[in-house]
């Protein structure tokens, strides 16, 4: 099966590319292994107890697409910046409580291999 | 994929793209042939002796710098367009036209834009 990542950089609700990502991954799933790597502001979207009142909650969505089989890691240092700390113990497949269910933390190296084992790659950014 | 183009058009201090930008090519580079391209205000990045103590931030021309495995193209019409051309820029980089530029982006296997 081919692979795919996507890249995003923005936070959620400020640009509608978190809820393209979501669409683009469900869609794509039918066919690519699906990587989702979360950088800098991005790193905000997993983040539980959102409130958005007239947009879809960024990070239900993004949960439920790791029980589908997509893989979400966020950036290390971009999370650590915006408060976002990994913890040793994995819970419900996360490890940040502040984090919703199936999105860890972890190093930016990860990016890198996603990238290689890629066929394609979609960068969401402005 | 085997070869990635990092593109960046905003400047270096203010905000996190540049910086993001250098440390996912860097980490990058054992694993996939890296490109940095710079467009837009991405040029400045590239000038020397920038002093960035003040900001309290890293000087991120010398971090460039360090790289010296990093493959960095400079966008030359977006240097003229800022009246730069006159200035002192690193050493690790090569200045290319706007033909040559897209022609390195477009035979990349994937571009990410900061």
């Amino acid at each position: 099966m081919k692979t795919l990542t996507i890249v995003l950089t923005d936070g959620p609700y400020i640009s509608e590319y978190a809820e393209t990502a979501y669409k683009l991954a469900e869609a794509a799933l039918q066919e690519y292994k699906v990587n989702i790597f979360l950088y800098l502001d991005a790193v905000h979207i997993p983040k539980k107890g959102q409130d958005p009142s007239f947009f879809t909650n960024a990070g239900q969505l993004f949960s439920g697409l790791t029980v589908k089989g997509v893989i979400i890691r966020a950036c290390a240092r971009c999370a650590a910046a915006r408060g976002y700390l990994p913890e040793e113990e994995i819970i419900q497949g996360s490890n940040c409580r502040d984090y919703f269910p199936g999105i860890q933390i972890t190093s930016l190296y990860e990016l890198s291999e996603m990238l290689s084992e890629s066929d394609r790659v979609i960068s969401l950014s402005r | 994929m085997k070869s990635v183009f990092y593109l960046l058009d905003t400047v270096p201090y203010g905000n996190e793209k540049a910086f993001g930008a250098l440390n996912a090519a860097a980490v990058s580079l054992s694993r996939i042939d890296v490109t940095l391209g710079l467009y837009g205000d991405g040029v400045y990045l590239v000038i020397a002796g920038q002093d960035s103590r003040k900001l309290g931030l890293p000087n991120l021309a010398d971090i460039l710098y360090a790289y010296g495995e990093l493959r960095v193209l400079v966008h030359e019409p977006s240097v003229v367009e800022r009246g730069l051309f006159g200035e002192t820029f690193i050493e690790t980089l090569e200045l290319v036209d706007e033909e040559d530029f897209f022609e390195v982006m477009e035979s990349s296997d994937c571009v990410i834009s900061f």
